[in-house]
């Protein structure tokens, strides 16, 4: 059975089970959010390879562009992972074009020189990342410890396989991984938890128009059941209190900044995210701990600015009682 | 009077602090979980075991030299042990600072909680306690050997002031009497087994089910599911079945057999109704007590004109051919009862 008949077959009988309410359908987020390969690129149009094949979107002159940093037109290639942001009211016109968007997140488990090897759990594959003399600053002033064992979450580029870094994601711990304080015993559970929602690449930036993992809109969820989970996640209890759910559940996200909510299945284990406790200087949020880890096209489609890492947010987990 | 209370209250200081020395080098220098806060916040990773272990040997042989020396190297042992907890204020601001969520370590892996007021001053009223200890005659084994009822009112309050001050107690008392909501509660696969297989539940579909191992396991919040493959009528099922974590055990489970080609619901076990039940009335009263409120409420002539009225409506209502079926009753007012009381 793949694992997408899986995932529904669990929420058609969580569903049957606990009744309706406890397995609200995913929302459909529409289509303003795209993600594909460029094909040409020039000042005044951008042409992308889609799944479904050929997509072309002009420009505005409100339409950016972040390629590593705030870039113009002209600096999109051909070949680039671009995820393209259009404007409301079903124009094909772009608002902001990401390109070549990379994000690492894991615990570093070696260096040499200005290279990283950072490990983000889950069995998922190795990333080396290269920090760029220019931007090195930039990142040890949060990351002030790249040695081995420290946890590592920056965004950038990818670039020859490998993530350049431009700006860090977090603030690093000051304790290596293994010495995470536990969290503190948690005596209620309301259904609601405020916290911050990040985003991962399922499709690692590679063949985004044919990978259909790339334009899922769903969530990685780092407080994912070990029991029923192959391969195993090797997660941490996360700082903030989430109930404990499988993949095929949904949650209900709204992002606190611009308001905008929608009901997203869990796919994946979150491991790296239950490993870190932070904040998210996005529009003053207080509520700590990484919540979910949505894809690019879902972080997108919800609001949230790839370069910035993460966006506040409050979950829902509608529970089975009825 | 002030002065023996005084020397009772120094005199105290030694063994109390001689056997919190003695608790924290013994929860430093075991496990893993001791090199994660206080001082090891502040140090490399490298030396963070180290620093740890040489911090609890520190402790540890100045809580001896509190209990057994006297004269000059007892004078020292309690000199060193004040400026140690005066230190360790600093340090423990200096942690607050570096990482507000990190423990103080005073307690090895029992004192996770963060860095607070309460720490800061325990730290600070054990330097205290450990300044009136200089100048005593007697070494801690001494106090302990002559116990009086003064040195037990004054340990007993000193106790209850620590154990205010304490997060790791307030911590232990936490986990060890409150249990995490079931939503967040991490639980074995074989407890959750253990619970359907006594359920009636389960046993009802046990001849339904084909194999003994689930076909897919997962979690939603305070429930676990189970999908078994099973043969119905010569259909190809799915028993799904729903157990509730920390659930009583006579209704922690649900079921569910569904038909695997057309999903349709072919029977539902264990589902409680969500309305709301009539329940039967608090308290009846006595017979006799009714009978008197019935009486009360009783009026013989509204009774007889409500009697009289359906009748009348029972007789122009009913048909010709059953009329002759009823014996003779006679005038319908005869029949109007007597009144009581």
């Amino acid at each position: 059975m793949s694992e997408t008949a899986e995932r529904r077959d669990r929420r058609r009988l969580t569903s049957v089970v606990l009744g309706p309410g406890s397995v609200p359908d995913p929302t459909p987020l529409g289509a303003r959010v795209t993600r594909g390969v460029v094909v040409s690129a020039n000042t005044r149009m951008l042409c992308m390879a889609v799944p479904e094949g050929e997509e072309r979107f002009l420009y505005d002159h409100d339409t950016t562009f972040w390629r590593g940093g705030e870039v113009g037109p002209g600096d999109l290639r051909p070949g680039d992972d671009a995820v393209v942001l259009r404007m409301a009211g079903g124009h094909p016109v772009a608002e902001r074009v990401w390109a070549q968007a990379a994000r690492a997140t894991g615990v570093i488990v070696a260096r040499d020189g200005d290279t990283l090897e950072v490990d983000p759990g889950h069995g998922r594959p190795r990333l080396t990342v290269v920090i760029p003399y220019r931007n090195s600053g930039r990142i040890t002033v949060r990351h002030p410890r790249l040695e081995p064992g420290y946890v590592f979450d920056a965004v950038g580029v990818w670039r020859e396989g490998a993530v350049w870094a431009t700006r860090p994601a977090t603030t690093q711990p000051p304790y290596p991984l293994r010495a995470t304080p536990h969290r503190p015993p948690t005596h209620r559970y309301g259904g609601t938890l405020n916290g911050i929602a990040t985003w991962y690449d399922p499709a690692w930036g590679r063949s985004t128009h044919l990978d259909p993992r790339a334009h899922l809109d769903a969530v990685a969820y780092p407080a994912l059941d070990i029991v029923g989970h192959d391969p195993a996640c090797d997660r941490r209890t996360p700082c903030a209190p989430l109930p404990l759910l499988s993949v095929g559940a949904t949650l209900s996200l709204r992002n606190d900044c611009t308001k905008d909510s929608a009901v997203f299945p869990v796919v994946a284990c979150a491991a790296a995210d239950s490993w870190l406790c932070d904040l998210c200087p996005a529009c003053g949020g207080q509520g700590a701990g990484r919540i979910a880890s949505l894809t690019m096209t879902g972080f997108v489609a919800l609001g949230g600015r790839l370069e910035d890492g993460c966006f506040n947010a409050t979950v829902t987990v509608h529970d089975g009682e009825g | 009077m002030s002065s023996e209370i005084f020397a009772v209250v120094r005199e105290v200081q030694l063994p109390l602090l001689a056997v919190l020395l003695l608790l924290g080098a013994v929860t430093k220098m075991s496990g893993r979980a001791a090199d994660t806060g206080g001082l090891a916040v502040l140090v490399s990773e490298r030396l963070r075991r180290p620093s740890a272990v040489a911090t609890g040997l520190l402790e540890a042989a100045l809580g001896v030299g509190l209990l057994v020396s006297n004269g000059l190297p007892g004078e020292a042992a309690r000199a060193l042990t004040a400026i140690v907890f005066a230190v360790s204020v600093v340090v423990l601001f200096l942690v607050r600072r570096r990482d507000p969520e990190a423990g103080c370590g005073c307690f090895g892996g029992l004192s996770r909680a963060p860095v607070g007021r309460r720490t800061l001053t325990r730290a600070g009223l054990l330097s205290a306690a450990a300044l009136t200890t200089l100048g005593l005659e007697p070494a801690g084994w001494q106090v302990l050997a002559s116990p009086t009822p003064s040195h037990a009112w004054v340990l007993g309050a000193e106790l209850l002031i620590l154990a205010l001050l304490s997060p790791e107690l307030r911590d232990m008392v936490t986990r060890s009497t409150h249990k995490e909501p079931c939503e967040l509660r991490e639980v074995p696969l074989n407890h959750t087994m253990r619970v359907l297989q006594r359920s009636e539940v389960w046993r009802t579909n046990e001849p339904v089910m084909i194999k003994p191992e689930p076909t897919d396991v997962w979690r939603k919040g305070c429930w676990r599911l189970l999908r078994y493959d099973g043969i119905r009528h010569g259909r190809r099922v799915d028993v799904v079945y729903a157990v509730r974590i920390g659930g009583r055990r006579d209704t922690a489970v649900r079921a569910v057999v569904v038909d695997r080609a057309s999903g349709a619901v072919l029977a539902s076990y264990g589902a409680v109704s969500q309305a709301e039940l009539i329940g039967p009335p608090r308290k009846l009263p006595r017979p006799s007590v009714a009978a008197r409120l019935h009486e009360r409420r009783q009026d013989p002539d509204r009774a007889a004109q409500s009697l009289r009225a359906a009748r009348g409506l029972s007789i122009l209502g009913e048909p010709a051919e059953r009329a002759p079926r009823g014996h003779d009753h006679g005038d319908p007012d005869e029949r109007r009862p007597a009144p009581t009381g």
